[in-house]
């Protein structure tokens, strides 16, 4: 085991790839926790196809660099959550229907100019990443954007706690509540953009979302949220990482995601707040089972 | 008494639905306003337009002495989503959350303001539960010690026994009581008529494209709950039956 460690740790390549998941968890695991929390778990999926044709432009345009990925990126994104904005306000279609619709455009467009540029880069690398040639650039991508993120958390994290608990009350203590929702989609853009070159554009919301759903079932405080979904997003990447050294022909992002979901399956059953926490507490208990929240919102 | 807020011609209501026209009334310090009307009459809209969410058709809105920077306010309860990860204890926090800043601890001072909130409302002994293990009652008391945190001037419930038991009621009550002492405007959106209109000074009827302002029992008189359609006729007969009305005097 300990040969197995050292024999990683000498790859150049494996260790780029360990610091860069490690530091990419601290960043994603935090928007991961609020996307789940907001109700927006499928949003932050169809945001991460979104934003495909704004990659493939500058990539076709401007070649596979940081800086093309991330502008056309931000472009798309951006362009997306605002149009989805309109058409949900202006129309009447309600937002998740609208973001469907926008993403599947998007992702259609992508594909077509991406087949019809006839592009070097394989169609697999958009769709899982290529985290084993993690250049500089993209370290620095993902240590960019990990540090904006954490940093706009630490004077963010009130108001989004305050918004997201509470839509209704935080409107009427703010004349600019749509400021916290545009900044945090604008979080999830950077952090879908640093886990794209990583995980790709299927994978990347796989290491925000299943961590932080598998901490919803252990965790009944904010702050348990986020540390367990941190610890459960690094732990995904680094036996992910080793898992896909050890077989060499599985891709490293869904090797990742793929444990990730194993944490999720765990919790599920055993965690407190899953399947686990009826079987073990019977109707003696003096809490509200979560079956009553079901029956209760059923009935309103 | 001073009023804490004056509504002057006031018009609401949305691009092709107007729900009343030209309300005048003030909104009095130590007062308790109950809002009633049918579904849809716009009882919501008046405590969102209060709120400032809504900007009304016409007339104006006149804080005599200034809008103050925070209005109590609690909204329907079905609005809440129960499963978010929180304690009581931060619930009612968030009352004052804006004091707090961005980051840092509760001082001295507001953790025995918190404390004293958690205990009027009754939900000391579970302050430290999460959310989703409350029950409908204990979720609103939570709610009320939230508001008391808001320490506002003026106070904006919107139907706030629709869920809860009667014991939670009279409780909530008694707190209601507290702030109108205390020289605070309460505004009650009231679902039916019921016993919490005894505590309650002026009401505001809307319905029928009109408002009607004044005392309780001016009012909230057969004619006009029937007028604006509150009431049908056979149910404003059964539920004032051997109260004597204008157009029938009492036989005595």
């Amino acid at each position: 085991m300990f040969d197995l460690l050292t024999e990683m740790w000498s790859f150049a390549f494996m260790r780029r790839a360990f610091v860069a998941t490690t530091v990419l968890s601290a960043s994603v695991a935090p928007v991961g926790a609020f996307l789940v929390l907001r109700r927006l778990s499928l949003a932050g999926e169809a945001m991460a196809h979104a934003i495909t044709p704004g990659i493939v432009i500058g990539f076709v345009t401007a070649g596979l660099s940081v800086m093309s990925l991330l502008i056309g990126g931000l472009i798309a994104g951006v362009g997306v959550a605002i149009l989805t904005a309109l058409l949900a306000r202006r129309t009447i279609l309600r937002s998740d229907a609208s973001l469907a619709s926008l993403y599947l455009i998007a992702l259609a467009v992508g594909i077509f100019i991406l087949s019809a540029a006839g592009s070097a880069v394989p169609l697999k690398s958009f769709l899982f990443g290529s985290i084993l040639g993690i250049d500089d650039a993209s370290m620095m991508l993902v240590g960019g954007v990990a540090m904006v993120t954490l940093v706009s958390f630490a004077f963010l994290l009130r108001p989004l706690i305050v918004s997201t608990c509470d839509p209704v009350f935080f409107e009427t203590q703010t004349r600019r509540p749509w400021l916290v929702d545009q900044g945090f989609m604008l979080l999830l853009v950077l952090n879908l953009l640093a886990a794209f070159k990583t995980l790709g554009t299927l994978m990347a919301v796989g290491l925000m979302i299943l961590p932080a759903t598998a901490a919803r079932y252990w965790a009944s405080t904010i702050t348990g949220q986020l540390f367990l979904g941190f610890v459960f997003a690094v732990s995904s990447c680094w036996i992910g990482l080793t898992l896909s050294y050890l077989f060499p022909d599985t891709p490293s992002g869904p090797a990742i995601v793929l444990v990730a979901g194993g944490f999720f399956i765990f919790s599920a059953v055993f965690g407190p707040l899953g399947f686990g926490g009826r079987l073990r507490k019977p109707s003696v208990s003096t809490e509200t089972p979560v079956a009553q929240i079901h029956q209760e919102e059923k009935a309103q | 008494m001073s009023a804490v807020l004056e509504l002057r011609d006031l018009t609401l209501g949305y691009r092709d639905l107007t729900l009343f026209r030209r309300l005048s009334m003030d909104i009095e310090a130590g007062s308790t306003l109950a809002v009633l009307g049918a579904n849809g009459s716009g009882k919501s809209t008046f405590v969102k337009m209060l709120l400032g969410l809504m900007d009304p058709l016409g007339g104006q809105l006149n804080w005599p002495s200034g809008r103050p920077g925070e209005i109590g306010y609690l909204a329907q309860m079905t609005e809440f989503d129960r499963r978010f990860p929180i304690r009581v204890r931060d619930l009612a926090a968030m009352g004052a959350w804006r004091g707090f800043g961005f980051r840092g601890g509760l001082d001295r001072a507001a953790r025995d303001r918190m404390t004293a909130a958690l205990d009027e409302a009754g939900v000391l002994d579970i302050a430290d539960r999460p959310l989703h293990q409350l029950s409908g009652g204990q979720l609103q008391r939570a709610l009320f010690a939230r508001v008391i945190m808001q320490d506002a001037p003026l106070i904006l419930l919107d139907e706030p026994f629709a869920a809860v038991d009667q014991s939670t009621e009279a409780h909530l009550l008694s707190i209601i009581r507290r702030w109108r002492d205390e020289g605070r405007a309460v505004v009650l959106v009231v679902h039916d008529l019921s016993s919490v209109l005894d505590h309650c000074s002026h009401a505001l009827l809307l319905g029928g494209q009109e408002a009607t302002h004044g005392s309780v029992s001016d009012v909230l008189t057969p004619d006009r709950l029937v007028a604006q359609g509150y009431l049908s006729e056979s149910q404003a007969a059964w539920m004032f039956r051997g109260v004597p009305t204008a157009s029938e005097p009492a036989h005595v």
